[in-house]
């Protein structure tokens, strides 16, 4: 009975207490939104403007202490370099990554690619919203600037 | 004595051999403690534990109620009746070999005078262990006192003692019993024909 | 009437689960596991006892878990590696020696596997071995007692982690250096050398740990080997009896940031040694006998329950470029974590744990490889098989970060995947997953009864968890292991019950109860007590001076020590309680404490005799008392030893009740 019940679950009914927000699903059981922008607290597109160098300049101490243990920019280290993600991830999917990272990697498509090749799960670092913020504006410093390694 | 008889008298004199291999009595007690139980058993020499450490864990507990060590080597009884026994055993033995249905009343009187006198000393002992206690003892219940059953159970504090014959005691009943028998089957076949009938009157009353 | 009502009564609790469940939807898919037929499955009654013992390594607490299953319930801890203040281990007089090392006294250790020992290739319940991680020891506990018999430790060695796993009759059990380190070739000595001459000067070590009928363990003899790190081991059993396979990693002979610079290679190597064939050469007197110090630790209640201590000075070394036949290297995916072999004996499963495949070799085609020569390679003689010629096959999509498989005696393996935090369950002749089953979280090993043996228990499989985060109640940052208990008797796993465990076992064993509880002391017996300082009764009880060393003769049993009342001892005096404890009935230990000792209490098993280290540092009177709830009078038992100053003429006097 209960295995019945287990597998109208859907097959990795794994128990996260997964914030429910999408209304139309794609065939990942993701919202287009979160397709494109990742699964987590970031649920609307946002308005970046120019770089904000006095945010980037916190956002790279917020890196210092929470990520450089594993990231670098142009190197492959215990997860992915980062010089140029902003390119390649919209800023809402960045910060969806770093504040919701367990949920990600399990039901994020592009997530779970990632785990399976670097084979750690990115931690949950535990930063507020502003704080991934700040992290988003030094990566797109980052990219602006492909030779620096800090502002 | 018809030859069978004299064989039976061998057999209740004999089998008496078997008191030197099993207990005469036992007392088992239970407790919460206890679960798989405790308890010591009276041999015709020794009184030992039901387990090799039983007799060294009752005298532990019963130091607390100031009750004295059972110590086996205090009890010259324990000395004495290994003798007895060889003694019911020879002369049950001369019995059976001389034949005399008379001497059989005598043996099996002593054997219950003795069996008796065993069980009143076994009640006194028991009544010394029970009611002479230390007064200096660390638990001290009021009108309390110790004496294991003679026979049957109670109920002494968290401990309630069963005090029962042992294999030993029913061989020695067993023994009294076929005694009896070759006694009571001598005495008609003394009489002749006369009780045979008598004999075949009462196995049809019965019947 | 009353069919009906029991009926009604048994249908009605899993009734009002099942719609709980669904009432609370998909988002408790976790919770499903726990419904009263589980509940019903893993209750032991008041006073029933467990079906099997489980042994669980402690982890960074150096001790043995016992726990029992299915009810998960704590039973027991055996101090191994580490001093335990909780009965004195390690700190006693007697206990003291059994962790000595060559590096001194160690305090501490990391136990990591608990082996259980074997008879034609099953559990048989005499003793359980478990490895010692940091400071390389393996340790013996005797399942009849459940104390820790005998410490070896392991000269040429770092990082103990391969270890200890036991070969079909317990001929041998295995040891292996986790860390390579710098080893002369001459001496085999460690070296004072640049870290970053790793390539050049590390080497590991494979170490074959001899057992005796009697328990008594002695190191036969080590294989050098190159300097990758040696993960796991298991010995072949059936057809591959006679080999012994280790997993290695950092075949890249990195030697820093391992995370990613031994992350590089492809493959790695599961190296294969054939023992049988290296006894023979050691019979042959074959190898070289190199230093290699190292300290036997050993423990006999019946030669007094005193631990001694020897120090060896050598131990012979085998080394494969120099002898044929000793070991072959099967090339294997991604950094291979565990390395286990199926009861038939045919199979050899590597956990690959950053490989996506879970490879399964065949040791008849490993045979026939070596028989060929179809070598692709050799490293420091040792022949690299091809991979082809030994691969059976490949099971696909076992989940993310596989580690450890135990088996079920009934064609299937179960898999833990620690990264996608799972047990994926395949046919091993088929090599398909066909069952898989969320853990909660992280499982790093998993345990079946007697799963690694020739005969496994297939009833119950426990994943040792190593991520809790929200399993139990909070404790703060720090908190226990959860291990997760899992009925694989049917067809599909079902979860039945979470359990928090102590310290961080890594693995555990399980052995059915009957095979342990037949040989099981219940105390010992003070007639066989050899102990030199041991007093049978209270009448040989004394208090001897010998120069600044003052020896108490001492008794225990309910409710009092003789002598209880002591003089005579002054500062700077070392003082020795040695107490017998007179009781010669099941679970009655008397425990010693005196006030300001630097040291544990003892706590002193009915028959046993211990011995306690005392220097009195103040005058004054100071009290001690039994530490362990004994009998209704508990309170009462206690005393006083007076302590004068240095140089007083107080003299030596004692009793007890006068």
């Amino acid at each position: 009975m209960a295995s019945v019940l287990f597998v109208g679950c859907g097959g990795s009914g794994n128990g996260d207490q997964a914030s429910d927000q999408s209304s139309q699903e794609n065939e990942n059981g993701l919202s287009s939104f979160e397709q494109k922008n990742g699964i987590g607290p970031v649920t609307e597109k946002l308005d970046l403007g120019e770089i904000d160098k006095e945010l980037a300049k916190k956002g790279q101490n917020m890196f210092e202490t929470k990520c450089s243990a594993c990231h670098k920019m142009d190197e492959r280290y215990v997860g992915p370099q980062l010089r140029n993600t902003t390119e390649e991830r919209t800023p809402e999917y960045v910060m969806n990554m770093i504040l919701n990272p367990a949920e990600m990697v399990k039901k994020h498509p592009e997530a779970k690619k990632k785990l399976a090749e670097f084979m750690t799960p990115m931690p949950n670092q535990n930063l507020s919203q502003e704080e991934a913020r700040s992290i988003v504006e030094f990566l797109r410093y980052m990219n602006k600037n492909q030779d620096v390694d800090e502002i | 004595m018809s030859k069978k008889n004299r064989l039976w008298m061998a057999l209740a004199s004999l089998m008496l051999i078997l008191v030197y291999f099993f207990p005469l009595w036992g007392i088992s007690m239970e407790a919460p403690q206890y679960p798989e139980g405790i308890g010591m058993n009276i041999t015709v020499n020794d009184i030992t534990g039901k387990e090799p450490h039983d007799l060294g864990n009752i005298n532990g507990l019963n130091h607390y109620i100031g009750m004295k060590a059972i110590t086996p080597d205090s009890i010259p009884e324990l000395k004495i009746m290994p003798y007895i026994f060889a003694f019911l055993i020879a002369t049950g033995l001369m019995i059976a070999l001389w034949g005399s249905r008379k001497w059989i009343v005598v043996w099996l009187g002593l054997f219950v005078l003795l069996a008796i006198a065993g069980l009143v000393d076994f009640y006194i002992w028991g009544y010394d262990y029970g009611h002479n206690l230390n007064p200096n003892a660390p638990i001290k219940v009021p009108g309390m006192t110790y004496q294991p059953p003679l026979i049957g159970s109670k109920q002494l504090l968290n401990i309630n003692a069963t005090s029962l014959p042992h294999i030993g005691f029913y061989v020695a009943l067993i023994s009294m019993g076929i005694a009896s028998m070759v006694w009571w089957k001598e005495g008609k076949t003394d009489d002749g024909g006369k009780s045979e009938k008598t004999m075949n009157n009462n196995t049809r009353k019965a019947a | 009437m009353n069919t009906i009502h029991k009926i009604i009564g048994t249908w009605a609790l899993p009734l009002l689960v099942v719609s709980g469940v669904l009432l609370a939807g998909c988002q408790n898919g976790q919770q499903i596991g726990s419904s009263d037929d589980a509940a019903s499955k893993v209750y032991v009654a008041p006073g029933e006892h467990d079906e099997f013992y489980g042994f669980f390594s402690g982890g960074y607490n150096g001790q043995l878990g016992i726990y029992g299953l299915p009810s998960g319930r704590h039973l027991f801890t055996v101090p191994v590696f580490s001093q335990a203040p909780v009965n004195g281990y390690g700190y006693s007089e007697e206990t003291k020696a059994m962790l000595n090392t060559s590096h001194g006294f160690v305090p501490w250790g990391d136990a990591h596997h608990p082996e259980l020992s074997q008879t034609n290739g099953e559990t048989d319940g005499r003793w359980i071995f478990i490895n010692e991680n940091n400071t390389p020891r393996v340790a013996r506990i005797g399942l009849d007692d459940f104390k820790t018999q005998e410490i070896i430790e392991i000269p040429n060695s770092a990082g103990n982690h391969a270890s200890p796993f036991v070969t079909p009759n317990t001929e041998y059990i295995s040891a292996a250096t986790r860390f390579s380190i710098p080893m002369d070739d001459k001496d085999m000595q460690n070296m004072d050398v640049p870290i970053d001459s790793y390539k050049e000067n590390f080497r590991g070590t494979l170490s074959f740990i001899k057992v005796s009928d009697k328990g008594k363990m002695n190191i036969d003899f080590q294989i050098l080997m190159p300097g990758f790190d040696y993960d796991l081991s298991h010995a072949g059993k059936g057809p591959s009896d006679g080999w012994s396979f280790f997993t290695s990693y950092n075949s890249e002979e990195a030697n820093t940031l391992l995370e990613i610079n031994a992350s590089k290679n492809d493959k790695d190597f599961i190296a294969a040694v054939n023992w049988k064939k290296a006894a023979e050469y050691v019979k042959q007197g074959k190898g070289t006998m190199m230093p290699g110090e190292h300290v036997r630790n050993y423990i006999d209640h019946e030669e007094g329950g005193i631990a001694k201590s020897e120090t060896i000075e050598e131990v012979r070394v085998l080394d494969p470029r120099k002898l044929d036949g000793l070991v072959y290297f099967l090339p294997t995916p991604k950094s291979p974590h565990g390395v286990d072999v199926d009861p038939s004996g045919k199979y050899i499963v590597a956990g690959g744990k950053l490989s996506t495949v879970i490879p399964v070799h065949s040791f008849a085609k490993m045979k026939k490889a070596i028989e060929n020569e179809e070598f692709e390679g050799e490293v420091m003689g040792v022949p690299v098989l091809n991979y082809d010629s030994i691969l059976y096959g490949e099971v696909e999509n076992p989940g993310l970060g596989p580690l450890h498989t135990e088996f079920d005696g009934k064609g299937n393996a179960y898999t833990t995947a620690f990264i996608s935090s799972e047990i994926v369950k395949w046919d091993i002749e088929k090599t398909e997953v066909v069952d898989r089953i969320n853990t909660y979280y992280s499982p790093g090993h998993l345990m079946i009864p007697g799963g690694d043996s020739q005969k496994p228990d297939g009833k119950y499989l426990v994943a040792l968890n190593k991520i809790t985060k929200d399993r139990y109640l909070p404790t703060g940052p720090e908190m226990f292991h959860s291990a997760q208990l899992i009925d694989i008797s049917g067809e599909k796993m079902k979860l039945l019950l979470d359990f928090p465990t102590e310290g961080e076992p890594h693995y555990a064993q399980g052995i059915a109860a009957e095979k342990v509880i037949e040989n099981q002391k219940r105390f010992y017996k003070l007639e066989d007590n050899g102990h030199p300082d041991a007093i049978t009764s209270e009448k040989q009880a004394r208090v001897e001076r010998d120069g600044n060393e003052v020896h108490i003769y001492m008794t225990a049993i309910r409710s009092h020590f003789t002598p209880d009342n002591i003089e005579g001892v002054k500062v700077g005096d070392e003082v020795y309680f040695h107490i017998t404890n007179l009781e010669q009935d099941w679970d009655v230990p008397h425990g010693f404490a005196i006030k300001g000792a630097n040291n544990a209490e003892l706590l002193i098993m009915p028959g046993e005799t211990l011995s306690f280290k005392w220097e009195p540092q103040k005058e004054g009177v100071f009290p001690f008392y039994c530490t362990d709830f004994c009998s209704a009078l508990h309170q009462e038992m206690q005393g006083y030893v007076r302590v004068s100053p240095k140089g007083s003429d107080v003299e030596i006097a004692y009793g007890t009740g006068q």
